[in-house]
């Protein structure tokens, strides 16, 4: 009896060390990856850093600066600007997209690789692409198309009020279809006798969609929404390529302020206390999506 | 009428048709799915026609369509800005990332999955952070490290970021967590180590899966900027993203040569897509989401 006991006390022991072992080689590449830069940017902020080493402890003092300049201010307002810009536009896109796709009865695959295609251009390339297509003046291809249209050329980025907003819809051009992917995907799941009963309590076309419909795909509008704003939350390339956060800071991100103070004024300590922010922000963003999603599994 | 064609699921139904408002609203919707696809077309083609022009055409000229399709001036550009070494440069890089991401994501998946050694949850929570605060908000104490390690100038770094990317390892989990019990089981009866397990047993059985890590990390390599740019800008390793971004920020080149340059990084990707398109659109994401 107690030699099967340690027989089978050997075997978990055994286990858990080739477990172990085996999970080392994943654990030390998200240590290094993901897990200690976390940790190390709180460091980082906290010390005055000369070159590439910590010299003394500088409290919160670098914190302060990065709240006191101008630039945060304009920084955390685009971002926020940008998150609702972004569930403005890109939000309901898929949707849309995917009710519309779901429905047709001849070609539906052709329209779901067709609109996926954008979602595989690499980003950099479609940053570089949109500031082509988003050229001012007479020349400029939509400008081009707004003569045709008998519309008066138009400034796009350089215009403050829009340099956002059209960010936004380059994004969405680039998401929107692997998302709507998503949302074709759970319209399948969707019972069809749900259809059914409403079809027999006589609903017409739109209150199927509004009492069937978008009920069936609320858990995933929920996750996906979250999802978004992380990830919009975290704009860099497109600010950086586009408008390099011009006109006059009119598209800075909090990325890109955090790249700024890295790469162009090597002060690592501000840009760490930025990515904190960002960090701590995204934080609450994730503990509320995880909240959801219990919610959602109960 | 074909059965493809008609509707018992969804939520116009056959007989909706019947009623006139329903068919034009239905036309209205394709027309719609269509004008979809056109913005979905429309900046590739036109980045790809725009190559064509002459400089003085594209700065001054106020048509879209380019006057002569000169095939010639593509690969002049591809010649001048010796682009066939970024495409080295960036197959390498791919390379190596695709071999840590099946590699590395796989084994931990594996192990998170079928092994499950004490703690092993605590390790699947810090993977699943990860997934939500991605790396990039602390690339500069990551960039430091790298710098002291001695590792910028390689594509070391790049491969084994790879290796830690908390999606495929949770596409993995979830894969294995599929795999039937009784013939891991089995195999543990008969004596075989856990890492033999996985070669021989997991691996083989997930060529699905593989295949679909396979085709997102080459996409995402391939796409990958920040981390080669701050490792690699200035060096003979450049990659073809890399590139671009300092090809547009210098003055160097005209306006067309960096728009032949994006058709040059983009051709790739839309190769492997149009190659597997099924593959790369069927994958559920929200199975990795929802872990």
């Amino acid at each position: 009896m107690t030699d099967t006991i340690r027989h089978r006390a050997a075997k978990v022991f055994r286990r858990n060390g080739a477990g172990w072992l085996l999970m080392l080689p994943g654990i030390i590449l998200f240590g290094f990856f993901a897990w200690v830069p976390l940790l190390e940017s709180i460091r980082l902020s906290l010390y005055n850093v000369q070159g590439i080493t910590l010299q003394d402890f500088a409290g919160l003092s670098h914190y302060v600066s990065v709240f006191r300049h101008p630039d945060f201010v304009a920084a955390v307002r685009n971002t926020f600007s940008y998150t609702l810009w972004s569930l403005v536009i890109g939000f309901p896109v898929p949707i849309i997209m995917a009710l519309i796709i779901s429905e047709l009865r001849r070609g539906k695959s052709l329209f779901k690789v067709g609109i996926y295609l954008p979602n595989i251009v690499p980003g950099m390339a479609m940053v570089l692409m949109f500031s082509f297509i988003f050229i001012p003046g007479e020349t400029g291809v939509l400008n081009i198309i707004r003569d045709r249209l008998g519309a008066e050329p138009f400034g796009w980025l350089t215009n403050p009020k829009w340099t956002i907003p059209l960010i936004v819809m380059a994004l969405t051009w680039k998401g929107a279809g692997a998302t709507a992917l998503l949302y074709i995907a759970g319209l399948q799941t969707i019972d069809s006798q749900l259809y059914d009963a409403a079809i027999i309590d006589g609903a017409g076309i739109g209150r199927r969609i509004f009492h069937v419909t978008l009920p069936g795909l609320y858990n995933l509008m929920r996750i996906l929404l979250i999802l978004q704003v992380i990830s919009v939350f975290q704009i860099l390339y497109e600010p950086l390529v586009m408008t390099n956060g011009g006109p006059n800071n009119a598209s800075l991100s909090l990325m890109q302020l955090m790249f700024r103070y890295a790469f162009t004024d090597y002060n690592y300590s501000l840009a760490s206390a930025v990515s904190v922010i960002i960090c701590l922000m995204l934080i609450i963003l994730t503990v509320l999506y995880m909240k959801m999603n219990k919610e959602q599994d109960a | 009428m074909k059965n493809t064609d008609s509707n018992l699921k969804g939520i116009i139904r056959d007989y909706d048709l019947n009623r006139w408002s329903v068919r034009i609203g239905y036309a209205a919707a394709y027309l719609l799915g269509i004008l979809f696809l056109v913005i979905c077309f429309f900046p590739l083609i036109w980045t790809m026609l725009s190559g064509f022009k002459e400089i003085k055409e594209f700065v001054l000229g106020t048509k879209i369509l380019p006057e002569e399709m000169r095939l010639s001036s593509y690969f002049h550009t591809w010649e001048t800005l010796s682009f066939a070494r970024y495409y080295i440069n960036s197959g390498v890089s791919v390379g190596g990332s695709v071999l840590c991401a099946v590699f590395f994501n796989g084994l931990l998946g594996f192990v998170l999955s079928r092994v499950r050694p004490a703690g092993h949850k605590v390790v699947y929570a810090l993977v699943m952070w990860g997934l939500l605060i991605p790396a990039t908000t602390s690339i500069v104490p990551l960039f430091l490290n790298i710098l002291k390690l001695h590792l910028t100038e390689s594509f070391l770094p790049l491969w084994l970021s790879m290796g830690a990317n908390a999606f495929y390892t949770v596409l993995f989990k979830n894969f294995f967590d599929s795999l039937p019990k009784p013939l891991i089981e089995s195999a543990r009866i008969d004596g075989a180590s856990e890492f033999r397990i996985f070669r021989s047993i997991a691996v083989p059985l997930s060529q699905a899966v593989i295949m679909v890590v396979v085709l997102y990390s080459i996409n995402a390599a391939w796409s990958d900027f920040l981390l080669p740019f701050l490792l690699l800008q200035n060096t003979p390793l450049e990659t073809v993203m890399v590139k671009l971004f300092s090809w547009m920020r210098g003055s160097k080149f005209n306006d067309v040569q960096i728009i032949r340059a994006i058709v040059f990084s983009i051709i790739p990707p839309i190769t492997l897509f149009a190659l597997f398109q099924k593959q790369i659109t069927q994958v559920k994401l929200q199975a990795g989401i929802k872990g």
